[in-house]
């Protein structure tokens, strides 16, 4: 053991002097996790703004017939009516960007209203875009136009207006804002320090395996009185502890970022710092040590039967995808921790977290997520090892 | 001292190395790396193991650092059998080839602490060991300075420092002066020659010539796996029957 600690020394030692591994491990994960937080943050205010804020180039036809309704269209300043349209070029010209929307009115409309009938109004647009749409701007005019005549019409004819609204819901919603927030944003931060403990992971791996082919140290390291096996464990550790670091940093960096949002209300603020408590930092600990353990033995085993630094690369970096994959399908809403999933790797940490965040975690799937994840790490070392052992690994040519 | 006795390694042959070495090895499953080899090497002569690339050399050495695990036969060294007590063997030896096998960012310093702590060396030892070896070979300037920055020879002389820093009875060189200047060669044969004169086992692999009738005390012509010669050198030079070294190995394994 004495000397699977010297290795452990040494290989921290030589792997924090390692600019790519740093940059991996803490300016990756520190910047661009708050980073990405708040470019996408701001992005979307930014573009909410403007899309609420910009004025749409509207054609109403018919406003002859429907008066009231034109005016609130004129009334509304982010609506700029565009005259002396004809009706047959308005799809190509919205079609091509250079109108908004239309409003089509029948020439029967003001009739149909006037018999308290119900009249048409046909709006044209181009789907594109999810905030301030032209889309809505239209219906939410002409659905308050609307609402003006069912209460003009109710008051008229003396009408109870319980007639046209017969069941008031009252919902008691027994959602904790822990249980909201992490229903709808949980899957990001399983999501965030999987990809970054692997990530993390994967330069010290690269390096302690097919590095030390490409050097010649490796048949130094193994010429000394090492067991094979202590210098895989030793390697094991650290490249595993790297991938630890590397995801706990991550989750720092979206503490950071999520710190840097003032207009966060508070009492949302709250709940976040207290989904990502000591506590709950401990209980992720927990999931994120095994699946390292797992990365960081595949890493490692790839890595020892590359013949460079370029070939690991080559060979370890598609890995990404699958890791990935499993971690996105974790984010999928509706997707929950079941008996089976419990057994997936990666998958099964991801929903498991979400689990965790929500403070609704079943104990049985717990129980089961730790006991696959554990069994997995112990025989991905043990694989490891095995690989380590054999000639036409550690020698191939 | 190393026995070798009746030793063969034999490697599995994949196809795709089928394919890439020609239509001799067409169907063969393995090939014999070495094939029946046997020398052995006693304290205070260096033991040249000779041949061309690919001959075995490397092969028969990484044995005998138990890297490699015989198909047949048996390798002692230092009284150690390299199956059954891997580890003892490799507390026993010092191994170093032509590359310098340095990792780029340590310093001299923690090199060769490292490699003393894995020899299971203790603090006060190693640093004791490191100062009279940072004395001898000079090494004082730059014992602080990152393994990476440091031009050749320096790193040469580092390597040199972690093979000897656990004062082992047996040395083991494979191909230790390949691709190095003149400058730098000098400095392990130097050191190859000191470990002889410490009454060290020495065995060294080449396929240099100069360096055989420079160092060696024995030989052993190995071409293809297989021994063509194994004695002193005095007794090869007695019974060459041609001018040079270089022509009396094209003979010796010529004719086989």
């Amino acid at each position: 053991m004495r000397r699977v600690v010297v290795i452990i020394r040494k290989e921290v030692l030589d792997s924090m002097r390692d600019r790519r591994t740093l940059l991996m491990m803490v300016a990756m994960p520190l910047l661009l996790v708050p980073g990405i937080i708040i470019l996408m943050v701001k992005l979307q205010t930014a573009q909410m703004e403007q899309a609420e804020s910009r004025q749409q180039r509207i054609v109403f036809v018919g406003a002859e017939v429907a008066p009231a309704l034109y005016a609130l269209f004129q009334e509304d300043d982010r609506v700029t009516l565009v005259p002396g349209i004809h009706r047959d070029s308005l799809a190509a010209l919205i079609a091509a960007e250079r109108l908004d929307g239309a409003v089509i009115v029948p020439p029967d409309f003001a009739r149909l209203i006037a018999g308290d009938r119900q009249g048409r109004v046909e709006i044209i647009f181009k789907g594109v875009g999810s905030f301030g749409s032209v889309e809505d701007r239209m219906q939410g005019l002409i659905t308050g136009y609307a609402a003006g005549l069912v209460a003009e019409r109710i008051a008229r004819l003396q009408l109870d207006p319980d007639l046209f609204d017969p069941i008031a819901v009252d919902g008691t919603d027994l959602a904790s804002m822990q249980e909201k927030l992490a229903s709808a944003v949980g899957g990001f931060l399983p999501y965030m320090f999987i990809i970054f403990g692997f990530m993390g992971a994967m330069y010290p791996g690269i390096d302690l395996g097919a590095g030390e082919k490409e050097r010649g140290t490796l048949e130094t390291l193994l010429s000394t009185p090492a067991g094979r096996f202590e210098i895989v464990l030793g390697k094991f550790i650290v490249v595993m502890a790297a991938g630890v670091a590397t995801a706990l940093i991550a989750m720092f960096g979206l503490y950071l970022g999520v710190r840097s949002f003032p207009e966060i209300p508070t009492e949302i603020f709250d709940v976040i710092m207290e989904m990502l408590g000591p506590k709950m930092i401990l209980l992720i600990l927990t999931l994120i040590l095994p699946i390292s353990a797992f990365f960081a033995a595949v890493i490692l085993g790839l890595s020892f039967y590359a013949r460079s630094f370029k070939e690991a690369q080559s060979i370890i970096a598609p890995l990404n995808i699958a890791i990935i994959v499993p971690a996105v399908i974790g984010t999928i809403p509706g997707i929950e921790l079941n008996a089976t999933l419990a057994l997936v790797p990666i998958l099964n940490v991801a929903l498991a977290t979400k689990d965790l965040l929500a403070g609704s975690i079943n104990p049985f799937y717990l129980a089961e997520v730790y006991v696959s994840l554990f069994l997995l790490a112990g025989l991905s070392l043990w694989g490891c090892a095995q690989w380590f052992n054999r000639e036409a690994t550690l020698f191939r040519s | 001292m190393i026995q070798v006795t009746e030793l063969t390694k034999e490697f599995k042959l994949s196809r795709r190395a089928r394919r890439e070495m020609g239509p001799r090895f067409k169907g063969a499953k393995t090939i014999k790396a070495v094939d029946n080899v046997s020398f052995t090497c006693v304290p205070g002569r260096i033991f040249g193991l000779i041949g061309p690339n690919g001959a075995g050399k490397t092969t028969i050495l990484r044995m005998i650092a138990t890297m490699l695990k015989p198909s047949s036969g048996s390798i002692t060294v230092a009284g150690h059998d390299t199956r059954t007590e891997p580890q003892k063997v490799r507390e026993n030896i010092g191994f170093m080839t032509g590359q310098t096998a340095l990792y780029d960012r340590l310093t001299p310093t923690e090199m060769v602490r490292y490699m003393g702590q894995l020899h299971g060396m203790d603090e006060a030892r190693i640093r004791q060991r490191r100062e009279e070896i940072f004395e001898l070979l000079g090494m004082n300037d730059f014992a602080d300075r990152r393994i990476g920055r440091l031009s050749s020879g320096m790193k040469q002389k580092t390597s040199i420092a972690r093979t000897i820093i656990h004062d082992s009875d047996v040395m083991v060189f494979d191909e230790p002066t390949e691709g190095l200047d003149v400058m730098t060669s000098r400095a392990i044969v130097d050191l190859i020659r000191s470990c002889r004169n410490d009454g060290k086992t020495v065995i060294f692999s080449t396929h240099r010539m100069g360096e055989v009738k420079l160092l060696c005390d024995d030989i052993a012509i190995i071409h293809d796996g297989r021994l063509f010669y194994c004695g002193s050198r005095t007794e090869f030079e007695a019974r060459m029957t041609h001018e040079t070294y270089e022509d009396e190995f094209i003979h010796l394994v010529g004719a086989a």
